[in-house]
């Protein structure tokens, strides 16, 4: 049993020590995390946007179709843009696979749909209302756009931080694409897999305990906006 | 602005809820009246071109629907929407939107709120107004880009006495100005005192 304590006790000392390989990987792991984040935020925010406000043909199957992609596992994602990013895929030639990029890809698809999901879900519900006022009042196009967003930024910043919060959990995709290089594509999730393996718990607690602090940080933010609007 | 319905007919979910034949409504003040699900909020609705219809035609003075009409006309409803922002940056926001200089929607908004009597409302929260005090933001919102149609749905039913009587004279100088304002309203008496021009909705 003593190895867990000792575990800890070592682990805070690298945290505190700024050991080079682990801020390293820390900082990785969070500019993949927000760069997939926040590119697919532009994608999924103004598409939610519009599949919220219109009603078209079989939009109920579209929304089945896309929660089911809400919920897929990082493995299947990893999967699909590797077969799409390896030597004799369709992009084989960009030579993407085991670069932060790659990893940055898996993430923008595997938070996509979540984003989407989730904005489209708030628009369904009061972004209807919203653009009706907007309309009424004369606004239109880009206004409307502005004035929904605008009235949704709470619940929309929820759903960054939500998504944000899958991407930097996730192991299976970066993974998969990124393949855990030292120096290279090593984030904090494919270290804690590999130095337990190893054996090298320390380090693997110490990665541990930043993720968490990671996953406080952002369930206080939520919470915090949460409070605010009651 | 004149609006004229002909053979207008709306269905919700194969239930017919309007069904006018001719219809007018011109320059200065009319009452609707009508019983709960006659189809006043529909009709209002679809003058606005916020609802579709099956069959028949809205003309305003005597051509479809245009940007130009979209722009000068708006309808307070029944339970008005307010932005998550201020009194004053909720009746601002029309003007921004026709983009107004600040110095001429601080003039127009300053001037409204006075008018209704809601100055002292500017700085609180839209989203966190009493019945009657949204009913007097929603409408000064209306009011402050001067639409040559405005339509209200209800929209005094929650008020005091004292801010009754200031609405109401709002709206009748606001319709003897040559605009069209149609007002739904439950309350015969207030109907009878404002205009004469009552139109009674039947149910279809
Ligand atoms: N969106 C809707 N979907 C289905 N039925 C509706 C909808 N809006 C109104 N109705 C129905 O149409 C009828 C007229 O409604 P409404 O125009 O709100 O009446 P009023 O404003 O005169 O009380 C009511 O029977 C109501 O239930
Ligand atoms: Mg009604």
């Amino acid at each position: 049993m003593d190895y867990i304590a000792n575990g800890f006790l070592k682990a805070l000392n690298l945290i505190v020590s700024m050991d080079m390989e682990l801020y390293k990987i820390i900082a990785l792991s969070i500019f993949v995390s927000v760069s997939g984040t926040l590119i697919s935020a532009l994608f999924s925010i103004p598409l939610a946007i519009f599949l919220g406000l219109r009603n078209f043909y079989l939009k109920k199957v579209y929304t089945r179709l896309l929660y089911t992609f809400m919920s897929t596992p990082s493995v299947l994602v990893g999967l699909l843009v590797a077969l799409f990013l390896s030597r004799r895929g369709p992009f084989g030639w960009m030579q993407l696979m085991y670069t932060p990029a790659a990893m940055i890809i898996a993430q923008f698809v595997l938070v996509t749909p979540l984003m989407t999901g989730l904005v489209f879900n708030i628009v369904n519900k009061r972004g209807k209302l919203i653009e009706k006022t907007g309309r009424l009042l004369g606004a239109r196009g880009i206004d409307l756009l502005i004035l929904i967003i605008r009235e949704l930024k709470v619940e929309i910043t929820m759903a960054l931080l939500t998504s944000f919060s899958r991407a930097i959990s996730e192991v299976g995709a970066v993974m998969i694409v990124g393949g855990n290089i030292k120096g290279h594509t090593r984030v904090i999730t494919t270290s804690i897999v590999m130095f337990n393996s190893m054996g090298d718990y320390e380090i693997a607690i110490a990665l541990g305990l930043i993720l968490l602090l990671i996953s406080l940080l952002m369930n206080s933010i939520l919470y915090g906006f949460k409070g605010d609007r009651q | 602005m004149n609006i004229r319905l002909k053979n207008l007919e709306k269905k919700f979910y194969k239930k017919p809820v309007l069904n006018i034949e001719n219809l007018e409504f011109t320059k200065g003040l009319t009452c609707i009246m009508g019983s709960n699900g006659s189809g006043k909020s529909t009709l209002l609705n679809i003058i606005s071109g916020n609802l579709n219809y099956e069959n028949g035609q809205v003309l305003y003075n005597d051509k479809p629907f245009t940007k130009d009409i979209y722009s000068s006309m708006t309808l307070v409803e029944q339970k008005p929407y307010m932005l998550s922002r201020s009194v004053y940056d909720n009746v601002a926001y029309p003007l921004r939107i026709r983009r107004y200089t600040n110095r001429e929607v601080h003039t127009k908004v300053e001037e409204i709120l006075q008018n209704l009597q809601i100055t002292e409302l500017k700085k609180n929260r839209g989203d966190e107004l009493s019945g009657g005090e949204i009913q007097k933001v929603a409408l000064a919102r209306a009011l402050v880009f001067s639409p040559k149609l405005l339509m209200l749905d209800e929209s005094t039913s929650n008020m005091d006495k004292k801010s009754l009587e200031n609405v109401e004279r709002i709206i009748r100088n606001y319709a003897q100005m040559g605009n069209t304002v149609l007002f739904v309203t439950h309350d015969l008496n207030q109907a009878k005192s404002l205009t004469e021009n009552i139109v009674n909705l039947q149910e279809v």
